[in-house]
Parts: C-alpha cells; structure tokens; sequence
C-alpha cells in the first residue's frame, strides 16, 4: 500500500490577494487543473510542509471552479503566518475536500437568509455564489452581514455588487463605524428588525464567531425560522479531517465528517455544540 | 541577517549556574549543522569577540537585583526574539528559593560580611522584566529541545511548548510511576519537554521545568499526601523549582477548575 | 478450527525460530511491573504476567509513527506506512476486544493504510486469563474475559502444555512452519474445559449493572455531579486515556532537519483529558474544565464509541485506574451513576 489518507497532494498558488490586514485570498490550482469536486460548506486540510496543517473552508463556488478554487485566510498561528507570507507559484499541500457542505438541493425553492458574522463569511460566500450562478431555482436572496469595524468586512467588492443587484437583498453593518463608514452601526442582530421573511418557506444560514451564532441563532428562531431549516458551520481543532484523531468532536458528533455544517435540529440537544 | 543571510544571535548570562550555555556547548557538538544555520556573534562561554548587532538572543539565569534589569531591557531593544534559556530565566528556579526567606539573612548567608556591596533582592524570572518571545525550560536545559527551538526560530514557526505534565511523556515511554514503587514524583503539574527523563532513570520528577499552565495544585497535594508526604515536605516540592511561580499565583488567586 | 497442544518445552524453540521470519512481540518483566516489547531471547517472555503498563495496542499504533517524508526545496511528498511481519504474543482477551474496535475505527469510511497494514501483518497469539490480573481489573463484567474472534492462535494454560485454538488458515502455518505441536486428545479436551470451567468463578462481576445498559445511563448523567467532582481531583495528567488499551486520539507534528529541507510529519498519542486538546486558535477552549473532559472520557467509554461503532469502548482492562496517581475510577464511576440513577 502506497496511498494514506494522510498524504497532502501538491498544489500550486496562483494567485494571492490581500482582503484586509488580516485576510487574504488564495486561488489555488491542482495538478493537471483537476477540479476540486466540492460542494459549498466542505473544508480542505491545508499543509504547508514543515510547518503543519489546518483545516480551512473552499470560498469559491463550485459552480465557478475552473480549475481553481480559493481560500481565505485569516493570519493567526503558524500555519496561516506561513501561507501569508507566501508567493503565487510556491505550492501547498491539499487533502479533501472533507465534511458535509451545504444540502443546496434542500434550498431549491425556497427563500435563502444568508447571516455570516467575520471571517464567517468565508464558508459561505461559496453557497452563496453558487445560489446567484442559480438564480432562478431559489426564492428571494437576503444577506445579512457583519462585521467589528468596516476595515474587517471582507469581500467588498462583492459586497457592493450584492447590495446593487435588484434580485439581492444585502445589509450590511459594523459594531464600530468610523469617519468613513455611513452603513448600517451595530451587531449583526440588528439587522434582524429590518427584514420581514416567510418563515416557513425560508432556509437559513449562518456561520462565525460563537459569540455571534449564538445569538444569531436565537433571532433566526424568532423569527419562526423552522429548526429543520437553520444551518450553521462551526469550527474546531482538526488534526485529521478525516473522523481518526478525536480533536474535533462534539459530544458524539465529529465535527470534521458529521459537520461542519450542521442543522439546528441536530445539534441544539448537544451540550458541547452552542 | 548577515550577509551570509543567516540569523545573528548572542547568549547573555546573569544568576545561574551556566549548566545551561554548556549544554548549548554541547549541543554545538553534536549539532555541527547548527553553526551554519546561525552566526554566533556573543558567547562568554565559547568566543571571545562581542557583536552586538544580534537578532536572537538567549538569556540565561535570573534577574537579582536593579543592576540587571537595565542590561535586560537593553538586550531587548537590540533582540527581535528574546529567549529565556533554562529554569533559572524561566521561572527564577532556585535563586528564587531566597525569596522565602528575609533579604538580610540571604546576604549574610552568601556574602558574609560583604554584603552590603551586593544590591541582591527577590530573584524573579526575565519575563518579569522585559517582554520573552520564547521559553526553553529546565534545569538544565533539554539539549534536543534546544535544537527544536532553534528551527522553529528559523522557520518562523512559534516555538514549541508543550503545555501537557511529564506524565504524558512518562507513560509513552511506559515507565513504572513512581508511585507505583514509593516514590514521589512532580510530574503530573511539570510541564514536559524533558521525555520525562527523571523517572525514566528511576527518580521522581522534581519540578525542574516549571509548572504546566493550569496545574491542579490542590490534587497535587493530595496524591503527594497520600502517598505519605508530610505538608512541609510538600512544600519543599513544590517550591524547589518554583517558588516564584508558586507566590505569583497564590497572588494571582489562580486556581482554576 | 482444531486444537493442538504446544508442550510449554517446546514454546523457546516456537519463539526462536518465528524470530528469524519476524518480529517477535510479547510481555516482558518491567521493573516490579511488564510491558510488551520486542522478544530477543525467548527466556524474556513472559506468558505468566498479569497485565501491562500500556496494552499491546502500541504495536498497531505506535506511541509515535512518522506518516510521510517530504522536501521542502523540491515540493516533494512520500507516504511513509511502517510495518514489519510481526507475531505478538500473549494478548490477553481484554486488549483483543479492544483491538476489535480499533479495526473499526481505522477502517471505517476513510481507511488508515498505516493503521490497516500494520495490523494485516501482525499474526495474533493470544492468551487465555486464568485469574484476574489485579484487583483493578472488570472484565468479566464488560464481556472480555474471553473471546471467539480476533486471533490466528489462542494459549490456554494446561500446566505443563498450552492448548492452542487455531482460529485463521494464517495461524495454522505458523504452527506448521514453527512449532512442533500434537493434535488433542479427548483427554486435552476434558482437561481444558475442566481449566476453563474452574476459571469463572475466580473473577467477580464488579459492575453492579449489566453493562448494556451503560450507554442508556451514561445518556440520562450528563449533568450528574460526578463530573465536578472527578474535575477538583483529576490532574489532567492524560495518563488514564495513554494507556488505554480502546483510545486512539492523537496528534500531528512536523519535524525538519537543521537545513530545513527534507523533514517528515509525526503522529503521536493524544489525550482529550489535556488542556490544549480542544483549543483552537483565538483561544476558545472547547472542553475547558477538568471536569467536562473527564465527562468526555467516560461517555466515550460508556456511549459514544458503542453508538458509532456498536462496542463498547471500555475492555474493563483497569488500567487507567491502576495508573491514576489520583486514584480516580470509571468502575467505581459507573457504579456512581448507577447507584444514583
Ligand atoms: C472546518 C473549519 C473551517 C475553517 N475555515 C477557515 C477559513 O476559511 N479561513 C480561516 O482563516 N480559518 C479557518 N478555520 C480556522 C483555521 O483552521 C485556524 O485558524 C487554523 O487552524 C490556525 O492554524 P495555525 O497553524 O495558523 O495556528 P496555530 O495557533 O499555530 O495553530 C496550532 C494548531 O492548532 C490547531 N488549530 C488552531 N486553531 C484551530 C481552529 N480554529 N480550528 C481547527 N484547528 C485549529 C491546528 O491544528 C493548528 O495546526 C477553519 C477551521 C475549521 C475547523
Ligand atoms: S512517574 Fe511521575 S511523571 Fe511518570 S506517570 Fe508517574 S507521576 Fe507521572
Ligand atoms: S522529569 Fe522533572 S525534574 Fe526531571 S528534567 Fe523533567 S521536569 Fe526536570
Ligand atoms: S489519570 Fe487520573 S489524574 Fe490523570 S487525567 Fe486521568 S483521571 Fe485525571
Ligand atoms: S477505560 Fe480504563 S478500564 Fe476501560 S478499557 Fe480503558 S483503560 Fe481499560
Ligand atoms: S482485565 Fe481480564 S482479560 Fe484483561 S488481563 Fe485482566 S484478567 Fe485478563
Ligand atoms: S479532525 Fe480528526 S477526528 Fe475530526
């Protein structure tokens, strides 16, 4: 036996933005231009030889993959420091993509409630985008936004073409404005009050900080939000990505293959999940 | 960097018994690759030119009195990565003991009549001090882990600590506990590092590393109790390597669940 | 399959002459205590041990093991799957119940070759316990004081032979190519009933409930104060999950040369019980108190493992209980949650 589930594949960086002074963006090609074959919501173990691995969300849809797929990153420890200081033609290793995404075929239909708080937005700009590659087959559009201070909104580019397009319904806000800033001040739960949704017929998504879901979660279920229909990503220590090494579990959910999208349903019983 | 493109570095010592810098002697020894990686530019143990245009800096030995803390601050503002080498820098070890005991009698005891010429108060580490960027702890120092530490450095990788007890270390080389054959041992709160080498060769661990970040103190000495120790001799464990640690917290009231 | 006999003067030259085909695996003297290691003189097995300080467990994973090889300069990555032919000896029951979960939880949905190769060449003698190993020990209680499965050869003690149960075509060979062995007589056979018979009565149920129901009763405690109270005298020390014969958490590490080109990435053990293991980055720490991460522990052992992989995750081996320096138990934790239930 010659292949371990453990072997990163050697992929090139094509391309490196820099989003905020936090954030940047990669876009990454695998051997030959093959396709990731992901679906929005699922994560890559990212390894940078040498220095280690760590789990990271695909931001880029699959629906406009092209041979290439993007990760945002967030400097923080090694790894991220590493990858940042990294230019387009070094490579890094992949493995995955891995966990349960987003159950798109669930969404059709139906109005979609997007609510990422920070660097949530990663995770799901991909749903997000491969919900406007669809337009037709989803109900209204609503994204709601936030994030600490308008240098830390990630995406702006993206964000102002969302907020100008008529099928879209975009708000956005920051806990603490500046002399620039003229949106929306506040935390992402004030956002709430200013949309009126069909509950039944609406799925709703979110992913951050969990200070943030938390209370995310509690206006989406005021608002009558069905438990079945709320959906969350949440984050832990990966070492595996692959159900082996124990450091992602939540209770008796795995967080690396039981989620990281989860619905509320499935975990609002499990102690360790909120 | 050099022009060579390699990392100048320099060691310092203040209150310590140096066991430390002969151990990165040693491990120069062993470690020949080491000297091509970095450029040693300040070593009173091994060169005898002084460069003072150092990145990296290793501290050895505990700050003791006023004197010291200005050539700590210098080094700091020199060093882009300041690195506590060994126990005496990392947690005061046992110049700290002195602590326990009132200044006076401590300058008496060590310099008799002389003492008055000696500005000596409470040993504390260097991170009491100046701001340390990386921990090599021990008494004295790991030479491997040394070597760990200095890659890390040179990879710009955060260097490694391990946050777990000896314990962990002890039993994946699967040694007999020591309290399995009536002997006591430290390693349940002493931060590893070390591959547990104490009882590795029989003996309890001594606390020589310092405590691990959130020690269960109370249990500690419990399971030391019950095993037949004495509440003084207890303490003596507990403060032969850390005494400076062990007020601090008392001050701190850090007893975490 | 069919029993033989193995007169105990013929085991040496059993061992010897596996020796030059394998690597020979079996408990040894430790100290006052025994561990598993590599078997160079046949004198150094120690088929009359009672138990380990870590279960044989480590022969299939290893405390440490390098996964892959890679070159920084060159982007180059190679799998590395250490295994070697190996025969390990003497496995008492409880550690093969133990090995049967493991089997589960590396081959299940995404396969660990290196797990998975090392076991395909490991040849399983195993050993039947006469008597408890130490007063820690509950295996009668969880079920593992025996086993049908799990092995190529299984020792029963007669006294002056073993009677080996050939359970593999694989065991079968070793005793043909290695051993010098009888088929059993009907005498063998009365005789070994007769030991095995006699060997019942000498463990005791120390669980005061059938263990079946652990999983239900583990589900009804999750707010039980046992938790708060393990947490004030646990240590986090780890010790109690390292040498647990059904724990297979562990860690990842890369390690580099002094050059800092060619390296390789490690796995070592891991324990939920340690502070760091569920902390992320920005800090959150995910099962911060003691007392959630000894909760963890036994919800593993009691219920989590019996939900995903329909065994339970305790062997009743006692070792975390005999290595405690705290003396804390998950039998006598078990019987807590029962008795207040
Ligand atoms: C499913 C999932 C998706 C994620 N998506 C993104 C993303 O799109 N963008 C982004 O910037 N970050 C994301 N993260 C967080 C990211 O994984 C951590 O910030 C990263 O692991 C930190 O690694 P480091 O080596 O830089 O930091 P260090 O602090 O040096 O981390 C040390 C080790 O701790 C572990 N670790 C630390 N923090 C985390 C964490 N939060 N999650 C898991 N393991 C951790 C890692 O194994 C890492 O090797 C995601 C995490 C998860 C679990
Ligand atoms: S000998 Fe010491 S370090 Fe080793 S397991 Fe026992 S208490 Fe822990
Ligand atoms: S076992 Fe304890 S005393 Fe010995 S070197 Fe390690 S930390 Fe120091
Ligand atoms: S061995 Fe005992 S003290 Fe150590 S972590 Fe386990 S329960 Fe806690
Ligand atoms: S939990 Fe304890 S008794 Fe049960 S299998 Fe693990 S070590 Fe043995
Ligand atoms: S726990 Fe039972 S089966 Fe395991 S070694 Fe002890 S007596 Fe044998
Ligand atoms: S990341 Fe290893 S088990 Fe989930």
């Amino acid at each position: 036996m010659t292949t371990s589930i453990y072997t990163p594949e050697m992929a090139r960086l094509v391309k490196v933005e820099t989003l905020t002074a936090l954030e940047k963006l990669f876009t990454i090609e695998l051997p030959g231009g093959r396709s990731l074959g992901h679906s929005p919501g699922q994560f890559v173990m990212l390894s940078l030889l040498g220095i280690g691995e760590a789990p990271i969300s695909i931001t880029s849809s699959p629906s406009r993959s092209n041979g290439i797929f993007e990760l945002c990153v967030r400097r923080v420890g090694d790894v991220t420091n590493a990858l940042h200081n990294m230019q387009p033609g070094d490579m890094v290793g992949i493995r995955g993509p891995f966990g349960r995404g987003f159950p798109i075929e669930k969404m059709r239909g139906k109005d979609v409630l997007f609510a990422p708080g920070g660097l949530g937005l990663a995770p799901l700009r991909s749903l997000i985008n491969q919900v406007l590659d669809e337009r037709g087959s989803f109900g209204r559009v609503i994204i709601l936004y936030g994030a600490r201070r308008p240098q830390e909104l990630l995406f702006r580019n993206e964000l102002e073409e969302w907020i100008a397009r008529p099928d879209v319904e975009c708000l956005v806000t920051v806990d603490r404005g500046d002399e620039t800033w003229t949106g929306n001040v506040g935390v992402i739960t004030t956002l709430f009050p200013k949309i009126t949704i069909n509950p039944r017929n609406t799925v709703a998504v979110t992913c951050g900080p969990p200070i943030m879901y938390r209370f995310v979660l509690m206006e989406m279920l005021s608002k009558g939000i069905p438990e079945t229909q709320i959906y969350l990503s949440l984050e832990r220590r990966m070492k595996c990505g692959v159900g082996k090494c124990g450091h992602c579990q939540i209770n008796h959910l795995y967080c690396c293959q039981d989620g990281p999208v989860f619905t509320y349903t499935q975990i609002k019983n499990v102690e360790e999940a909120l | 960097m050099t022009s060579n493109g390699k990392p100048k570095v320099a060691f310092f010592d203040f209150a310590c018994c140096e066991g430390c810098q002969l151990t990165v002697v040693d491990s120069l020894q062993t470690h020949l690759d080491l000297l091509e990686a970095v450029e040693i530019v300040q070593f009173r143990e091994a060169i005898s030119d002084r460069g003072e245009d150092y990145q990296i800096a290793f501290i050895e030995g505990s700050c003791t009195r006023q004197a010291d803390e200005e050539r700590l601050r210098k080094i700091r503002a020199q060093a882009s990565v300041v690195v506590a080498l060994g126990a005496c820098a990392h947690t005061a070890c046992v110049n700290a003991l002195k602590n326990l005991h009132p200044l006076e009698d401590v300058r008496r005891w060590v310099y008799g009549d002389q003492a008055e010429w000696y500005d000596t108060y409470e040993a504390r580490p260097i991170s009491a001090v100046i701001e340390v960027d990386a921990i090599i702890p021990g008494c004295p120092i790991d030479r491997e882990e040394f070597i760990r530490v200095v890659k890390a450095l040179l990879l710009g990788k955060k260097p490694p600590l391990p946050d777990y007890p000896v314990c962990v270390e002890c039993k994946l080389k699967e040694n007999v506990c020591m309290f399995h054959i009536g002997k006591f041992c430290m390693g349940p709160v002493t931060r590893a590092g070390c591959g547990a080498i104490c009882p590795t060769y029989g003996d309890g661990c001594e606390g020589c590393r310092g405590f691990i970040p959130a020690p269960n103190e109370n249990a500690m000495k419990d399971v030391l109790a019950d095993a037949g120790l004495t509440v003084e001799a207890i303490m003596a464990r507990f403060t032969m390597f850390n005494t400076y640690l062990v007020s601090a917290r008392k001050a701190d009231g850090e007893e975490r669940r | 399959m069919k029993l033989m006999i193995l007169d105990k003067s013929a085991l040496a030259p059993m061992v010897n002459a596996l020796r030059a085909d394998y690597r020979v695996v079996g408990p040894q003297a430790r100290g006052p205590q025994f561990a598993f290691d590599v078997i160079t003189d046949p004198a150094q097995l120690r088929l009359d041990y009672n138990t380990t300080i870590l279960p044989p467990k480590k022969v299939l994973q290893p405390q440490y093991e390098r996964l892959l090889s890679f070159n920084r300069r060159e982007y180059q990555v190679t799998p590395i799957i250490e295994a070697t032919p190996t025969v390990l000896v003497g496995v008492h029951t409880c550690d093969l119940h133990a090995f049967l979960l493991l089997d589960q939880a590396f081959s299940r949905e995404y396969p660990d070759a290196h797990y998975l190769e090392r076991r395909r060449q490991t040849v399983i003698i195993s050993l039947e316990c006469l008597e408890p190993c130490d007063e820690y020990s509950f295996c009668r209680s969880m079920g593992t004081l025996t086993s049908d499965t799990g092995y190529d050869l299984h020792l029963t003690d007669l006294g002056t032979a073993y009677a080996v149960h050939v359970a593999t075509e694989t065991g079968r060979q070793i005793l043909s190519r290695y051993a010098t062995v009888r088929e059993a007589t009907e005498a063998d056979v009365r005789q070994l009933n007769e030991v095995l018979s006699a060997k019942w009565p000498r463990f005791t149920y120390r669980l005061d409930f059938d263990a079946a129901e652990l999983p239900a009763l583990l589900g009804a405690a999750y707010d039980h104060p046992l938790w708060e109270e393990l947490g004030e005298r646990c240590l986090a020390c780890g010790s109690c999950t390292n040498v647990c014969p059904t724990c297979y958490c562990f860690n990842v590490f890369d390690e580099v040369d002094m050059q800092l080109v060619a390296g390789e990435r490690w796995r070592c053990w891991d324990s939920c019980q340690l502070d760091e293991f569920a902390r992320v980055a920005g800090g959150e720490n995910f099962r911060k108190a003691r007392s959630a991460r000894q909760r963890h522990r036994f919800m593993r052992k009691g219920k989590y493992l019996y939900e995903k992989f329909g065994e339970l995750g305790c062997v009743g081996c006692g070792r975390c209980i005999r290595a405690c320096v705290a003396k804390i138990s998950i039998l006598e934790g078990f019987n807590a949650i029962h008795q207040s239930a």
